[in-house]
């Protein structure tokens, strides 16, 4: 059983539930944040391995100062670049332009497509990055090719 | 020779000031054209985040990464995310008839008895688990709700204008808190008045008038919850208007409070056509 902690900061619902059912099924922990105040309570207070970060997110009370959609995340990223540099950091979003995406690459943490990823692809490469073990797109073949 | 001379500086000016023109409607037309693409790309993904949300729940059904009990659970999510979604079609297909006049014919249905009372409870149940993300608990105050009369009216626009306006007070309320709607004949004017309250990101006096302007979201809103087009009190206002009904909201003690009121005899002028 893996003894592993993630963090997934979305403030859609419909998204973190079916993720954390999937980290869960695999015996990972799972913490949940809806804004990015609630994230930061997390970040100083738990061991976390490996957190995903959406784009367009509530900022609670943490970044004030943003009134543009995209900020909250991207400011998110950065924090959590600059201040946990060992936690694994992954941006799963629907956010689609480049610009932001390319900002997102520059501070080191993969973008992921948010729902247009197949949950499996998701799935296999947090796990890749928790375990060590190479991803490989094997695996999410034979996933899919696997008989009921 | 005199009057040519004029007449060709008469013609520079009218050439120049068409010029402008010209540049002044281009600007226009390009400021359109880029607020209908923000608004086709914000509907597209509306639309397309409950149904891949539903597809992430169905690949963990399938794959079997779930046990029964949480799969009753999450197909309970599945059928609210579908509810979302058909809701925010049905919006979007209002928005484009409402945007052309002479589409409005089109909306015309035949009026029908609505049981308000019911109409409420069955958007509650359809919202409600959609409020559980967030602790939140739409109640229709059966104490506080008259049960008759029926107001006539066309049904599926009435609909959608109490989804839009149930959906919004369950997006904007505050966890843990409850949405109420009340019902209440009123005999003097013979309409029926429904208030739907919640708590949460209140409204000033302007952005009261405002809210149902198309397109107008508060700051706040758009800070805490991105995702958005400002066309849900739009329609709700548009549909009640054709009702000649009144909508309008205020906030008091922190209680934002939205008011409707709908003519009982239906729309004048008109034959009363029970469905």
């Amino acid at each position: 059983m893996p003894n592993k902690t993630v963090l997934l900061i979305d403030d859609e619902q419909s998204f973190l539930e079916p993720l954390a059912d999937a980290l869960e099924s695999e015996g990972y922990r799972v913490l949940k944040a809806r804004a990015a105040d609630e994230a930061f309570d997390l970040l100083e207070t738990e061991h976390i391995d490996l957190v995903t970060i959406d784009i367009m997110l509530d900022p609670g009370s943490a970044f004030i100062d943003d009134v543009d959609s995209h900020s909250t995340g991207i400011h998110l990223c950065e924090a959590i670049k600059e201040e946990w540099p060992n936690i694994d950091a992954f941006c799963i979003s629907v956010v689609s332009d480049m610009k932001i995406i390319k900002k997102i690459e520059s501070l080191g943490i993969r973008f992921l497509r948010k729902g247009e990823t197949p949950l499996r692809t998701v799935l296999n490469m947090l796990r890749s990055r928790l375990t060590g073990i190479a991803y490989s797109t094997e695996r999410d073949r034979k996933d899919f090719k696997r008989k009921p | 020779m005199s009057q040519n001379e004029l007449s060709l500086e008469q013609l520079k000016k009218k050439v120049s000031h068409l010029e402008r023109e010209n540049a002044k409607l281009k600007g226009q037309i390009e400021q359109v054209e880029k607020e209908r693409g923000e608004y086709l790309q914000n509907v597209s993904h509306q639309l397309v985040a409950p149904l891949n949300a539903i597809k992430w729940h169905i690949e963990n059904l399938t794959a079997g990464r779930i046990n029964v009990e949480r799969g009753k659970t999450v197909l309970k999510s599945v059928y609210s995310q579908a509810t979302i979604a058909v809701h925010l079609a049905k919006n979007f297909n209002l928005m484009s008839n409402l945007e052309a006049d002479h589409a409005l014919k089109k909306l015309k249905e035949p009026l029908q008895e609505i049981e308000l009372h019911r109409l409420m409870v069955n958007l509650a149940n359809d919202f409600q688990p959609l409020a559980w993300d967030r602790n939140i608990n739409i109640i229709v105050d059966d104490e506080n709700f008259d049960k008759r009369p029926t107001v006539l009216a066309m049904k599926p626009l009435i609909n959608q204008v109490f989804s839009n306006i149930i959906e919004n007070a369950v997006k904007y309320s505050d966890k843990d808190t409850k949405v109420i709607i009340k019902g209440k004949y009123l005999d003097e004017s013979d309409t029926f008045l429904v208030t739907i309250s919640n708590y949460g990101i209140p409204l000033n006096t302007d952005l009261c008038k405002k809210i149902f302007d198309r397109g107008v979201r508060s700051d706040e809103a758009k800070r805490k919850y991105p995702a958005g087009t400002g066309f849900g009190l739009y329609i709700a206002k548009r549909i009640i208007e054709i009702h000649e009904g009144t909508i309008t909201a205020i906030t008091r003690n922190g209680l934002t409070i939205f008011e409707v009121t709908l003519s009982v005899r239906g729309l004048k002028g008109k034959a009363r056509v029970r469905a």
